[in-house]
């Protein structure tokens, strides 16, 4: 279904579904930053600028308590989160970058054990994305097989129009559901042309090869080369849309607290450190090594994807200029033996 | 800041750069170091990254430009040690950077004599690097440039002989900001930066860049006890940059690399600069000028103010 | 074995410490028992699977199951108190509750074994992954031919499970050699004295229909498997188990992988053939 919404209407919508108890996630600026967060109105929203943080907080918060428990004497209690409690949830305005990597998430959320703190959040969340209309050169989502106008993961998608508005086109029946329940503010497109999308920063790689390349080079001098300006934070991995890796801790008093999943990173050392004080990752190339493999092969090997949708925050972020996408290209134009 | 932003002259920077380039060169000719940790350009447009360089051949990477924002002495303290310490090490240093290698020494974690320092004159460079492709002016400039006391480091192994153009007067942002926050109420203090601190998630950017925190293993990656709740939330995050301000006061001397790096924008020299500036008020102490043997908050003297003592 | 659908794969399940046993100065063995009576009557495993235990304060710890699958309405597990956790878990009485999450992995083919002779190679702490097969071959006695243990650790003192190396021992349908250290041996000492490898060699167990599984500290096993190989083992013959740090043990928090194999899911259950294959990260 191709329909067309104003950017008021846009804004009724936003405010309609609000009001209605929906929770309307958003670009707004927070404490001086852009993120993906709740708004309270519509205007709020702003849409010009890539959030610091990707959309997939929306579904993978930062920190979440995944229990609690209560001892009394020898006894203990557990107090379980209801998944149910996760409230209906629309995402406005996620970049196509940020849209895509949901799916991605998808796979190792729900291979095997089923995450419901993800997986409920993923069925009650409608995304509408947004089409890029400017492009850094640090994006490089043409890199990697995406585009400005990539509409995977997006139930409905919105592309900027000439004199105002957008073309929005529903894939999904989420997507459809939404045009459905508040078809007073879509109308039927006209012919207004959309607005020029981000030129392209990158060249597309060849993902393949760079697999290939990676299957045969566990070992090699690229890591050290790399790494040696690494100085081990988890910026990249915490503003990536498709880092994943988290940690379980408790958190509270002998009587009484909670148990916690929040985000982790293999840059840390302690990422992989054994308490007996052994570490198969003990050194910072090991760790930078593990990043790019688990992006480009091992999720791949696993799950068939790639974990990089060419956002290029972590490239915008890195504190010493380490480059993902110079270093995937780097790859791909290496000779396979 | 003022209303209108003025371009500032970097032109010496093309200069510093060649000059930066043939003495890397000579030192490797003659042996000199084994090393340099210098800036070499990057792919995106304008960006320079950390380099280090072990042979005179590469010495044609290095530059020098207003994108050179990393304090290199990180490379240099004992947790980052993947860098080649068989000899003598050239590292190229900003003013700022320098007062980092200042203090190190005055905490005996470098020797003098195991570096070669290449000391930049330095007009300013760029508070974020987000975008490197950004020229250089009065309001994208770092605002530790605004009030940078040291444009020309003294006590260098080498200096480009470039003359420094007549800096611009600049308002001091952290004077101006932390004049703000004294004048709030303590509540309104406290909201400030609970909003601000909620904002961090605990990628210890700030940490990994800080030339000072070396230490072998940081309190807050050890749980025995744990002193400090590791998830993102405010608890942790108020106890991490509490425990890294105190820590650093008194050694702090303002590369201002943990703002910088913040991912989230958190205004972390904010916090270093207000800690230098009762440190200046209490004991006239000024980090990164002398090589001390001890900062005030490691020593004790009749002449300390008492007053904290009800 | 936890519902797969719906539910929390985070909440663990209460337990309550039935028996402390201490085996060495730090290493204890706890018997757990499930609180909820309908779990504690359908709860089963395989040997080689493991578990997040939670000390419930301090978080959770991943060790394998050390009871056998046969011996049902318990499990027990077996550590070192070297983290925050495991101090905590050693703090536990019996009464105490305890958190169990699991089982997770993979386990021993064991149907693969039956018929076969049985080696089993350990040392030191890492007896427990081996115990739960030992127990779980000796009930099932007749479905296997000879079963012999090649045990050792650092002194007398740091040997585990002391209390079943002597029934083990006294058991004619068990050849067990245990073994110290050079300089491990006190006066009473009634085992060989020597490294796990080298009276593996001389111990010389037959490869013929035989099925090793060597679990240990990373240099006894280099210098175990060469030892396996020159009495010819085959690498399919081998078997052993990796421990690496986990933190859900779902195949999610992407800590425990060594290249792409995830030790919470692929293993940690691995013949040394597929261990060869594997990039050096463990």
């Amino acid at each position: 279904m191709q329909k067309y919404i104003s950017e008021q209407n846009l804004n009724t919508l936003i405010d309609t579904l609000i009001a209605a108890g929906t929770r309307v996630v958003a670009p707004r600026m927070s404490a001086g930053i852009p993120l993906y967060e709740p708004l309270e109105n519509s205007a709020e929203m702003i849409i010009d600028q890539l959030p610091r943080r990707s959309a997939k907080e929306a579904f993978f918060p930062v920190c979440e308590e995944i229990m609690s428990y209560e001892k009394e004497g020898q006894q203990v209690k557990i107090n379980d989160v209801d998944p149910s409690r996760f409230p209906e949830t629309v995402l406005v305005g996620v970049r196509p970058c940020d849209a895509a990597a949901i799916p991605v998430l998808d796979a190792v959320f729900s291979w095997d054990y089923k995450d419901e703190f993800f997986l409920e959040r993923r069925r009650k969340t409608t995304i509408i994305g947004l089409a890029c209309t400017a492009a850094d050169d640090a994006c490089f989502c043409t890199a990697v097989g995406l585009s400005p106008a990539e509409t995977r993961g997006s139930d409905l998608f919105l592309t900027p129009l000439n004199g105002g508005g957008y073309a929005c086109q529903s894939y999904s029946e989420k997507g459809e559901a939404l045009i459905t329940t508040n078809s007073n503010l879509f109308s039927e497109l006209n012919n207004a042309a959309p607005l020029p999308l981000a030129a392209p920063q990158a060249d597309k790689i060849d993902l393949k090869k760079v697999k290939s390349w990676l299957d045969g080079h566990f070992e090699d001098p690229l890591w050290d080369g790399i790494a040696v300006r690494c100085v081990g934070c988890g910026a990249c991995a915490f503003v990536c849309p498709a880092c994943h890796c988290f940690d379980i801790v408790d958190e509270g008093t002998e009587k009484a607290g909670k148990r916690r999943k929040s985000w982790d990173a293999c840059g840390f050392w302690k990422f992989t450190h054994h308490a007996s004080g052994h570490n198969p990752r003990d050194l910072q190339p090991k760790r930078y090594r593990n990043r790019i493999m688990h992006k480009f092969k091992y999720y791949d090997d696993k799950f068939g994807q790639t974990l990089c949708t060419g956002c290029g925050r972590c490239v915008r972020i890195c504190p010493v200029g380490i480059d993902i996408a110079a270093i995937v290209e780097e790859i791909s134009n290496k000779e396979i033996s | 800041m003022p209303l209108t932003s003025q371009p500032i002259d970097t032109s010496i920077y093309t200069t510093i750069t060649a000059a930066i380039r043939s003495e890397a060169s000579r030192l490797f000719t003659a042996g000199e170091v084994v090393a340099i940790i210098g800036y070499a350009a990057a792919r995106r447009v304008g960006s320079a990254q950390p380099i280090i360089i072990t042979n005179a051949a590469d010495a044609e990477k290095l530059i020098f430009t207003h994108a050179c924002v990393n304090n290199l002495a990180v490379y240099l303290t004992k947790a980052k040690k993947e860098i080649p310490k068989t000899g003598k090490i050239g590292v190229v240093v900003k003013g700022c950077d320098l007062k980092a290698l200042v203090g190190l020494m005055g905490e005996s974690q470098l020797k003098r004599e195991d570096l070669y320092l290449i000391g930049i004159p330095c007009n300013g460079v760029l508070g974020s690097t987000v975008q490197p492709a950004t020229a250089l002016t009065t309001e994208s400039i770092a605002s530790k440039c605004c009030d940078c006391n040291s444009h020309l480091p003294t006590g260098c192994d080498f200096v480009p002989n470039v003359a420094l153009p007549p800096g611009l007067q600049m308002e001091s942002r952290y004077s101006v900001e932390i004049a703000r926050l004294e004048a709030l109420t303590p509540a309104e203090r406290w909201a400030y930066w609970k909003e601000q601190f909620a904002k961090c998630i605990k990628c210890y950017a700030c940490r990994q860049v800080c030339p000072f925190c070396f230490c072998e293993q940081c309190l807050c990656d050890r749980n025995k006890p744990q002193m400090v709740d590791t998830t993102p939330r405010p608890a942790g995050n108020t106890a991490w940059h509490i425990v890294r301000a105190m820590h650093l006061a008194g050694r702090c001397a303002g590369c201002a690399e943990c703002e910088r790096v913040c991912p989230m924008d958190i205004p972390l020299n904010l916090l270093n600069r207000k800690m230098a500036k009762e440190l200046k008020e209490l004991y006239d102490y000024e980090a990164g000028f002398e090589v001390n043997d001890k900062g005030p908050l490691t020593m004790f003297t009749e002449k300390d103010d008492q007053s904290f003592i009800k | 074995m936890c519902d797969t659908t719906n539910t929390n794969i985070y909440l663990p399940y209460l337990t309550t410490v039935a028996e402390v046993i201490d085996e060495t100065p730090d290493v204890r063995t706890l018997r757990l028992v499930f609180q909820d009576e309908q779990i504690r009557n359908t709860f089963s495993f395989r040997a080689g699977q493991f578990a997040e235990y939670s000390a419930f304060g301090a978080g959770e710890a991943t060790f394998c199951i050390a009871s056998s699958p046969t011996r049902r309405g318990y499990i027990e597990c077996s550590f070192r108190s070297v983290g925050r956790v495991t101090e905590e878990l050693r703090r536990l009485e019996v009464g105490d509750s305890m958190g169990f999450r699991g089982p997770y992995g993979n386990s021993y083919p064991i149907e693969e074994f039956y018929g076969k002779n049985m080696v089993f190679v350990a040392g030191g702490i890492a007896l427990p992954p081996l115990r739960t097969l030992i127990w779980n071959c000796l009930d099932l006695r007749d479905k296997f031919g000879d079963i012999t243990i090649v045990y050792g650790a650092r002194a007398e003192a740091d040997l585990v499970y002391k209390r079943e190396l002597q029934e083990w021992q006294e058991r004619a349908d068990v050849r067990l050699v245990k073994t110290v250290d050079p300089g491990g041996n006190g006066p009473e000492w009634d085992g060989k004295v020597g490294f796990v490898p080298t009276i593996l060699e001389e111990t010389a167990p037959s490869a013929e229909n035989t099925i090793a599984l060597v679990c240990g500290p990373p240099i006894m096993i280099k210098f175990t498997l060469p030892v396996l190989e020159k009495l010819g083992f085959s690498d399919e013959q081998v078997y052993t188990t990796l421990e690496n740090r986990m933190k859900c043990g779902l195949g999610k928090c992407g800590r425990c992988n060594v290249g792409n194999v995830y030790v919470c899911k692929d293993g940690p259950v691995f013949t040394a053939k597929q261990i060869k294959a594997m990039p050096m990260e463990f």
